[in-house]
This record gives C-alpha cells, structure tokens and sequence, in this order.
C-alpha cells in the first residue's frame, strides 16, 4: 500500500511528462513545417526573382540600344548626305564635333598613348618595333584609338612598342 | 558549407561558375569579361599580372611572359621568368589566385573550395599537379574532373541512364575528341584523341591570308608586312566567321587600311559562307581522322554513339557542326553554350558536392501555364505568370462591372489565350454579399497561393465587408507535357485572332466605361456646364450607347474618343472657373497658409489611388457580360 502511492505518484509523474513530450513534439513538428514552408517559399521568390531580373536586364539592353542606334541612325543619315555633297569637309568637321560633345556628354576620353611608356592597364601591345636611339617600352604607333569611359577602361589602345636595339 | 567554385583551366583562358539556386552561372572576370586568359608576367619591375593584363602587355615583355603553362603540368619541368624559376604548378596557382578573388568579388563570400577539370588524356602526375596549384592558390580541390565529363554533366547527360557520349572539343588551339560511356552517374572514358595543334586561330589566319591576297592582287603589296593593317586583318577574320556562322555573306569594308603612293588604300570585299568554308574545310577535315581513330580503338561503330557534346568556340561554325553529324551520323547537341559548357558541369558537380544539388528543397517545381481570373468582357487576367517558381503567393485588387453590384464571380483559368473561353477553366466560385455601391468603388481582393505541392488556393476578400471565400485546386502545377505543348501551340497560332479579339473587348469596355463616367458626370455637375457643353454631351453619349448596341469596334472607338475630348473640355472649363475662384481665394491666405497647401500638393496620395487601381481592373459581373457580349 504504502508503495503504491509513490508508484501511482511516478506514473501520474510520466503520464504528464509523456503529454508534455508529445505537445513539445507537435510543437515542434509544426514549427518545422512552417519553417520548410518559409524556406521553400523564399527560395521560390528568390527564383522568380532570378527570371525578373532577367527580363528586366533584357528591357534594359534594349533601353541602352535603343538610346545609341539613334544616336548611329542620325549620324548615318549626315553622312549619306556629306556623301553627295561636292564640299563635304565644313559638314564632316561639325559632325565630328558633335560626335566629340557626345561622347563629352557620356565622358568617354580618348586615351593619349604616343610617346608614352607602355602601360598594360591601358594599352594593348600588338608588336614591337626594334629602335637606335629610342627608350625601351615607349609606344611610337598607335593601332586603333583607345578609349576610357568615367575614367574606367572602354577599350585598351592597340599600339606598337619600341624596343632597344640589343648592341 | 560555402559554396564550391567550378573552374575550367584551360590552355589559353579559363572559365569559372558557380551555382546559384540550383542554376549554374558562368562569373566575370574583374575586367568584364566570361573568361580568363591563361597568361601570366611579371613585369620589369617585378609586377605580377595575371589574365587579361598580362595578354595585353605579353609582346613587349616576352622573356617575362607565359603562355599555354597547361601543356607544361606535371612533368616536373621548371620555366624561368626574369632570372626565376617557377614550377608550372605555381604559375598555374596565380591563374587560379586571380580566378578565386575575381570569383569571391562576384559572389561576395570567401570561397574556399573548388572542383577543377582537365582533359580526359591527363595522366595522375598531370592531375596531381593539378590539384597542387589549387592547394598553393588557396583552394580545396574537392575534386578533379575530366572536361569531357563536365561538358556532358553541363547537358544532363548523367542522368539520362545508360548511354556513350561522343565529346567533341574544337578550340582555339587544340583539338579534343572523348568517347564516354556513363551508367548510373558514372562516366567511363572509352578513348581519346585529338590533335594539339589544330584549332580556330588556324582558320583565322588562312582567312587573313586569303584577304592580303586579294588586296595584293589589285595593289601590289603585301599587308602582312604592316603590323597595323595585319592587325585590323585580323580583327576582320574573326568577325566574319562569326557573322557568317549565321548569314550567309558578309562585307568585308576596312576604309584606310593603308597608303599607297600618298594615295590612301581601302579594302572591299565580299565573303560569303561557301568562300569561308571552302578556306577553312582542311581543318574542320583534319579532324575525322582522330574521330575515327577514337571509335576504332574503343571499338565502336558511329551508330553505337548516343550523343554527341560541342565543347569550344569553333564548333559555333555550320561546317564543323555538320562534319560532326557526318562522321557520327547525328545531330550534336547545341542548348548549353560551348565556351561555358566545362566551367557550368564543374560547378553543377561542385554544387553535387557542397549539397546544393540533389535535395528535393531546391527541385521546385514551376507553373507550367499561366493562372489567371476572368474579368470584364471575358477577358483572362493574369495573377501568376507561366514559368513562376513555386510556392508562391500573389494577390491583386479588383472591383464591381456595375452599380450595386453584390457578387462577383471568381472564374479559375488556366492558360496562356488572353479570353478565357479559350482557357482550361480549374474551378469557379461566387462572393456575395457585397455591399450595394457604384462600379470600381468596392475592392475584392483576390489572391492565389500555390504551395510546393502544386495545390492552389483561390481566395476572394471583399475589403469593405471583410467578407471572404476561395476555392482549392489540385494539380494546377502537374500537367502532362502534350497538354503542356498543346496549349502553348494553340496560343502561338491563336495569337493574332486572340489580339483582335482582345482589343475588341477592350475598346468595348473602355466605351462602357466612357458611358458611365460621362453619366455621373453629368448628374454631378449639372449645374456647373453650359447649356451647350450639356448638349453636345448628351448627344455624344446617345451616339456611343448607339454604338455599343452594335458590333462595329471601329464605330465604338471613334465615338469613345469623340465623347471623351467632348468631356475634357467640358470638364476644363469647369477646372478653370475653379482655378480662378481658388486663385481669388488664395490671394485672400497668408503666406504661411500657402506653404502648407504646397506641401499637401507633394504630399504622398493616400488611400486615393488604391481607389484608382480598382477601377480599371474590374472584375466581371457574369448576367451582364452575358447582355453585353
């Protein structure tokens, strides 16, 4: 009998931990669910995140295309008519000025390279060139006109470096 | 655990990607462009540059310059850079330095590990030593893979159970060809072959060759010899076999090449594709022997290839993807870039490795067609886009086709023909109990929610009322792939009836919508118009409900647009007036006053344009659709 009471004490004891156990398992069994759910559903939004960007880099192209084919298209349009003009030079001069103030406008810059020392960050060395009485690494032609953009390189100029004649 | 980089070291440039929510993306380098050049230097003054740099300065500094070190891995050779010796290993770990910061930038996290490929012939020395250059950059290498195997992981291939995959691998250098067999992800190289000095700049300088040919023909000189007009040759040989990789002639107009005799020299020509392939078609011919070399030793007849890989830039040509279907007697596979293809099947099984893959978490599915509500004139409104992740949840507000309206009928559709009779329709449901107000002024708003199992969930809210009701759909994302193609054809040969009749439906809405606001125009502001104004506004309106008894589109137009100047006139008139009793009003207030009426000017609408937003997307009152139809 008088064992009986802790035992009936014991037991009640379990059936409250084992009730206790079960709630924390469905509470956590429900909270798993919800964050599987949370997780499934921002890697869905990070998905279709993924495809608006993509169109939206696509309409920016075209935005960015569009804004210097018309620029192309005008100058195009000058020029067939410099083309059948007797005297073209007057005109051609102003359409290089306005080319000029274009690119002003988008501050592309021209990179100076003749004369310079060679400078990989800017340059592009197509060939050297053997020289006397020359400085070794100083570019002495210019291939094809380099050009920078916000001071960040648009395209490297393509030069020809000189090169000391070895004695 | 980080992510894990895929790199293709390649011979002369180098590809990394990485994969991001299960997609492989191929990373730029710092210079902006997909790849890297294997060049590496070190200047005069003891300066390391490393891809795009080093290229650039490589002619005036080739006793410190580097190129192709691949070829020199694993076989304990040193080269000397400058008075220094350097094992390949190590030129190749500041390729891979490069590659791994430019990489980190990109993602903007620590990289730590790395799978990197190499070709398939690579003996265990070579793959050692592969794997060595990783460690001395700083990388885990988690694994070496061969490039044939990541091209074919780049397509899938592993998946497709058993099968034997031809790797043809045409770049600008060398020439690759791999025979694979793969069973259960595993791939097993049967043999391989190629040619190491064969590839793509060949072409281009035959194409060269050929134009200072024909230049030399008309002029009497020789433009090989003027490094800048062989330069701007050069350039020209590379477009044009890019453009006529899908034209099928090109101009070739370089103004000013040279001079000649004080008199400038400009050269004109006209390339067509059978020119260009005629010039490269000992090349592309070059590589049947190797490919018939490696069917020979892994004993297998054309026929027995199930599918054929392009790996490298030259295989872009026409040519050389029909010298591949000849010797193979197939059509190779074209969906994955060649130049990436490498770079992305090592980062996929970089993303096998580090977990990112293979989990049902990131396999999510998509909505195959687009889900939408019926609407006013029956036409179909989009809520979730076709190819949408799921799960996802988008919600939209609509509002009342009539006065007084007090239901609304939710139509569940499915499909991508903007009228909904021509959509598959999942299930319909009404909301009643809307209280009784003009058309546009309640707001319903109705949300689909799709879960990761597919099942949809419509829901209707009436926000005034606080009323609600929905519907569940099942299998709205598991279509079968002939419904799937079916439905999609049937709205590429619709699309231009589907057009019309939608413009139809919109102008006959916009007409009623005319009508209606004309309406309560006028019995608001009676007062205020002019006995004219009213008049002309009243016979505006009687020939548009005239119109809208009809069919002619064109009719409704016309007269929506007359009714509507007649009312912005009107209604100008009116605003002036307004203006003109607020101006001798304002005259009237201090300045402080005004200053306040400024602010409420910039200040944010509030709930007004909710209000707006309603108004145009009106939802569909069936009975009346019915009349009006």
């Amino acid at each position: 009998m008088t064992s009986a009471k802790p035992t009936g004490k014991k037991k009640h004891s379990n059936e409250k931990k084992d009730v206790d156990l079960k709630k924390e398992i469905e509470q956590l069994k429900q909270e798993l669910k919800e964050n599987k759910e949370l997780l499934l559903r921002s890697i869905a939004d990070f998905q279709n995140y993924q495809k608006r960007i993509e169109k939206e880099l696509k309409l920016k192209e075209y935005e960015i295309k569009q804004k210097y084919l018309s620029e192309i298209i005008d100058l195009n349009e000058l020029l067939k008519k410099a083309y059948n003009d007797k005297d073209p030079k007057g005109a051609l001069k102003l359409m290089i000025d306005n080319i000029q103030k274009f690119f002003e406008k988008e501050q592309v810059k021209c990179i100076d390279c003749i004369g310079k020392k060679f400078d990989h960050n800017l340059h592009h060395a197509v060939t050297t060139l053997e020289k006397d009485n020359c400085e070794d690494e100083i570019i002495v032609e210019e291939v094809k006109k380099g050009y920078t953009i916000d001071n960040k390189l648009l395209r490297p100029s393509q030069v020809i470096v000189a090169k000391k004649k070895e004695k | 655990m980080g992510k894990i980089i895929g790199i293709d070291l390649g011979t002369t440039n180098s590809e990394v990607a990485v994969m991001e929510a299960g997609k492989p993306t191929v990373i730029k380098s710092a210079e902006g462009q997909p790849f890297f050049p294997s060049v590496v230097a070190f200047t005069k003054d003891g300066e390391m540059l490393v891809g795009e740099a080093a290229k650039r300065q490589a002619v005036t500094n080739p006793e410190g310059t580097i190129h192709r070190i691949k070829r020199k891995m694993g076989r304990g050779e040193m080269v000397k850079l400058r008075e220094k010796s350097y094992s390949p290993e190590q030129i190749s770990a500041f390729i891979l330095q490069k590659i791994k910061k430019d990489a980190e930038d990109y993602i903007g996290e620590k990289i730590n590990d790395a799978v990197i490929t190499v070709p398939a012939y690579f003996n265990d020395d070579q793959r050692q030593a592969t794997k060595d250059a990783g460690k001395i950059a700083g990388l885990n290498v988690k694994r070496i893979i061969n490039e044939p195997t990541a091209a074919s992981l780049a397509y899938g291939l592993d998946k497709e159970g058993d099968h034997k995959i031809a790797v043809y691998d045409f770049g600008g250098g060398t020439f690759d060809i791999t025979l694979m067999e793969v069973g259960e992800g595993v791939f097993e190289v049967l043999s391989t072959n190629g040619d190491t000095q064969l590839g793509g700049s060949d072409m281009d300088k035959a194409l060269v060759d050929f134009f200072a040919k024909e230049f030399e023909k008309k002029n009497d000189i020789d433009l090989r010899d003027d490094p800048k007009a062989l330069q701007r040759l050069y350039e020209a040989a590379e477009n044009a076999k890019i453009e006529l990789s899908s034209t099928l002639q090109t101009d070739i107009n370089l103004p000013y090449l040279t001079v000649l005799d004080k008199e400038p020299k400009h050269l004109e020509l006209k390339l067509t594709r059978a020119k260009l392939e005629e010039i490269i078609s000992p090349f592309v011919e070059k590589t049947e022997q190797p490919c018939k070399q490696a069917l020979k030793d892994a004993k297998l007849k054309p026929s027995d290839i199930d599918h054929i890989v392009l790996v490298g830039g030259t295989t872009r040509i026409p040519l050389v993807r029909k010298k591949v279907e000849e010797i193979f007697g197939k059509p190779p596979k074209r969906d994955v870039d060649p130049m990436e293809c490498v770079a992305v099947g090592a980062a996929i099984q970089g993303g096998v490795l580090s977990g990112d893959i293979d989990k049902d978490i990131v396999l999510l599915d998509v909505t195959p067609l687009t889900l939408s509500i019926e609407t006013l004139g029956g036409v179909s409104t989009a809520l979730i886009d076709r190819n949408t992740t799921v799960p996802t949840k988008k919600s939209k507000i609509f509002s009342t086709a009539a006065d007084n309206q007090t239901s609304v009928e939710i139509n569940v559709l499915q499909g991508e023909r903007p009228m909904a009779t021509d959509n598959k329709s999942l299930g319909r449901f009404h909301l009643d109990g809307i209280l009784p107000a003009p058309r546009g002024i309640p707001q319903i708003e109705v949300t689909f929610d799709i879960d990761a199992d597919g099942i949809l969930n419509v829901g209707a809210k009436d926000l005034g009322t606080g009323k609600q009701q929905s519907i569940r759909i099942t299998g709205s994302t598991k279509l079968s792939d002939e419904e799937i193609t079916k439905m999609k054809k049937e709205a590429e040969t619709h699309e231009e009836e589907d057009k019309k009749r939608k413009e139809k439906v919109e102008i006959r809405n916009n007409g009623d919508a005319m009508v209606h606001t004309t309406q309560k125009t006028l019995e608001e502001l009676k007062d205020k118009f002019t006995k004219e104004d009213k008049e002309s506004l009243e016979k505006g309106l009687k020939e548009l409900r005239e119109a809208l008894s009809g069919d002619d589109t064109k009719k409704i137009k016309n007269k929506t647009d007359e009714l509507s100047k007649v009312l912005q006139k009107a209604s100008a008139q009116i605003y002036q007036q307004a203006a003109q009793s607020y101006q001798q009003q304002q005259q009237k207030t201090s300045e402080a006053d005004s200053k306040k009426q400024e602010e409420s000017w910039s200040g944010k609408p509030s709930g007004d344009d909710k209000t707006i937003d309603a108004d145009f997307k009106v939802k569909d009152d069936k009975k009346k659709a019915g009349k009006k139809d």
